[in-house]
């Protein structure tokens, strides 16, 4: 489903470059990436809030992923960030190769405490942006954005502040999964918060748990699930890879339920 | 109750492209500007499309439809190309039609002109610029105030060199009237007719280094940019061109830097 995300997304963007000059290919969509992201909706309440009017390049279709972004956040957490989002996918690709160069030292370079310490600075990144496009009514997050500059590294578009986020990113991604995600995406960031109240849940069973910590080697987003019941962590992004269904080696014991199981 | 990952995945591609496609049905759903303005929120003009939001994406045939202006009067404001549908011409480009103008004609221009054709409230910059002729049609009209008659006498611009508009670098000209009226203005009309020097003025050919030769703090350039500048030779409006963004949004942040960085 990642991938089918990921070329979907390199497709539209190729298809808008195309449809500048002219071209383009049939039946698919040639909408630029401002207006397929849910991001962009978010940045813009406060314009749209004090004016009526989006900032510019974010269009009516951004509002509403970021109304369905949000309405997927608050049934099953951010699967936008675990299942969707393409920067994700592309960090999961570049994490594979990590694995294989570091074995079991991947994802674990940074020091803990400094580690719990920077899961925050995305909320830092995300009140940036947003005072930054309220300020200026102009979407300025596009010049240091990773995923913009993946999609348009043929575009004119490019602006060499996402190449650089992007090159530290895919850098970065060799020694720690989804560096962007955990440390930076302000996306991420606001989607976070719905695990505070979410519908569904990572519940685990410690009645039938053996305390193996499968789980929590398992989690891409370094989450202790073995220490908890209930994940209600805010980084947690509901891939569902701790789960019984996947790594969990004893059966229903780590499950994705609403309600008390 | 329980979910895995398969009923998982189609719940999300289920509701993520069912929301897309209720929301089509609906009309709701565009990745493109719309073509239509926001109106007056309050006063006089209330329930009128506002001509402040106008985007460069527009055409001159989207304002003239909007706003019902005749699209021969856009045409001769701007001195558009002849050999050019004038409802097609996008107005970002004026950008570049006049990008070697010392000062600048763009989406601010078309928006000040609307306004004031229309009789609609605008409060135009310090750094818009009409053509000449843009400005002798909003005269025409005989309804402009006093102090709007003196902006466009400070602000004209003319364009009627003999080369083609596309080919030539017009030099601002101020008008006669420009001359004789000139009452104490704000630094830019200053510029405008000459009393204050042109080399402080943003325009579509300002690089980076000038505006630190100005005296304007390399942060302040940094913050109204969102980021770092690039090489300080590189042209302003080139930089945001290539990242998408209209110079004329940013100008007068720009310049509003620059005087207060005056000597």
């Amino acid at each position: 489903m990642q991938f089918f995300f990921f070329t979907l997304i390199a497709l539209i963007s190729i298809n808008h470059t195309l449809a500048e000059s002219g071209g383009g290919i049939p039946f698919l969509s040639s909408a630029s990436l401002h207006a397929l992201c849910p991001f962009g909706g978010v940045v813009t309440i406060y314009q749209y809030t004090a004016t009526g009017t989006f900032v510019q390049k974010i269009h009516e279709s951004s509002f509403i992923l970021m109304v369905i972004g949000f309405f997927l956040a608050v049934l099953f957490g951010p699967v936008f960030c675990g299942w969707v989002c393409p920067l994700g996918t592309f960090q999961e690709w570049l994490g594979k190769l990590g694995k294989k160069l570091f074995k079991k030292r991947y994802n674990h370079f940074i020091p803990q405490k400094l580690d719990g310490v920077l899961r925050y600075t995305r909320y830092l990144v995300l009140g940036w942006v947003i005072y930054m496009t309220a300020a200026s009514g102009t979407l300025l997050f596009a010049n240091i954005d990773p995923y913009f500059a993946l999609f348009n590294l043929w575009s004119s578009e490019l602006a060499i502040g996402g190449v650089i986020v992007l090159a530290v990113t895919t850098l970065l991604s060799l020694f720690v999964e989804r560096p962007w995600c955990k440390y930076a995406c302000p996306y991420g960031a606001v989607l976070g918060i719905s695990n505070l109240f979410r519908i569904f849940r990572i519940h685990r069973n410690p009645g039938t748990c053996n305390l193996d910590r499968v789980c929590d080697i398992t989690c891409p987003m370094n989450i202790k699930v073995s220490e908890k019941i209930l994940v209600r962590d805010h980084q947690c992004i509901s891939c569902l890879e701790c789960t019984s269904e996947a790594r969990c080696p004893v059966a229903a014991t780590v499950e994705f339920s609403a309600g008390g199981k | 109750m329980k979910l895995n990952s398969k009923i998982l995945a189609v719940l999300i591609v289920v509701i993520l492209f069912g929301g897309i496609t209720f929301t089509t049905l609906m009309g709701w759903w565009a990745t493109e500007t719309s073509k239509v303005p926001a109106k007056y929120a309050e006063g006089e003009a209330a329930g009128e499309y506002n001509p402040a939001d106008i985007r460069g994406s527009y055409t001159f045939g989207d304002v003239s439809t909007v706003f019902n202006i005749p699209i021969e009067d856009l045409a001769a404001a701007f001195n558009l190309p002849a050999d050019q549908d004038p409802a097609g011409v996008a107005l970002k480009t004026l950008e570049d039609i006049y990008g070697d103008l010392p000062t600048e004609i763009g989406t601010a221009s078309v928006r000040l002109f609307t306004a004031w054709y229309l009789g609609l409230p605008y409060e135009p910059e310090d750094t818009d610029y009409l053509p000449l002729a843009a400005a002798d049609i909003l005269r025409q009209k005989g309804s402009l105030t006093p102090e709007q008659l003196a902006f466009l006498d400070a602000h004209a611009v003319d364009l009627t060199a003999e080369a083609p508009v596309s080919e030539a670098a017009p030099a601002v000209t101020e008008t006669p009237a420009a001359v004789e009226n000139a009452a104490p203005q704000p630094a830019a009309d200053a510029a405008a007719t000459g009393h204050t020097p042109q080399d402080r003025l943003v325009t579509g050919k300002t690089t980076f280094q000038q505006l630190l030769d100005w005296g304007v703090p390399q942060s302040a350039i940094e913050s109204i940019l969102g980021g770092s500048i690039p090489a300080p030779t590189t042209i302003i409006k080139d930089h945001l061109s290539a990242q998408g963004l209209e110079f004329s949004t940013l100008k007068g942040d720009l310049q509003a830097e620059v005087d207060k960085a005056a000597p």
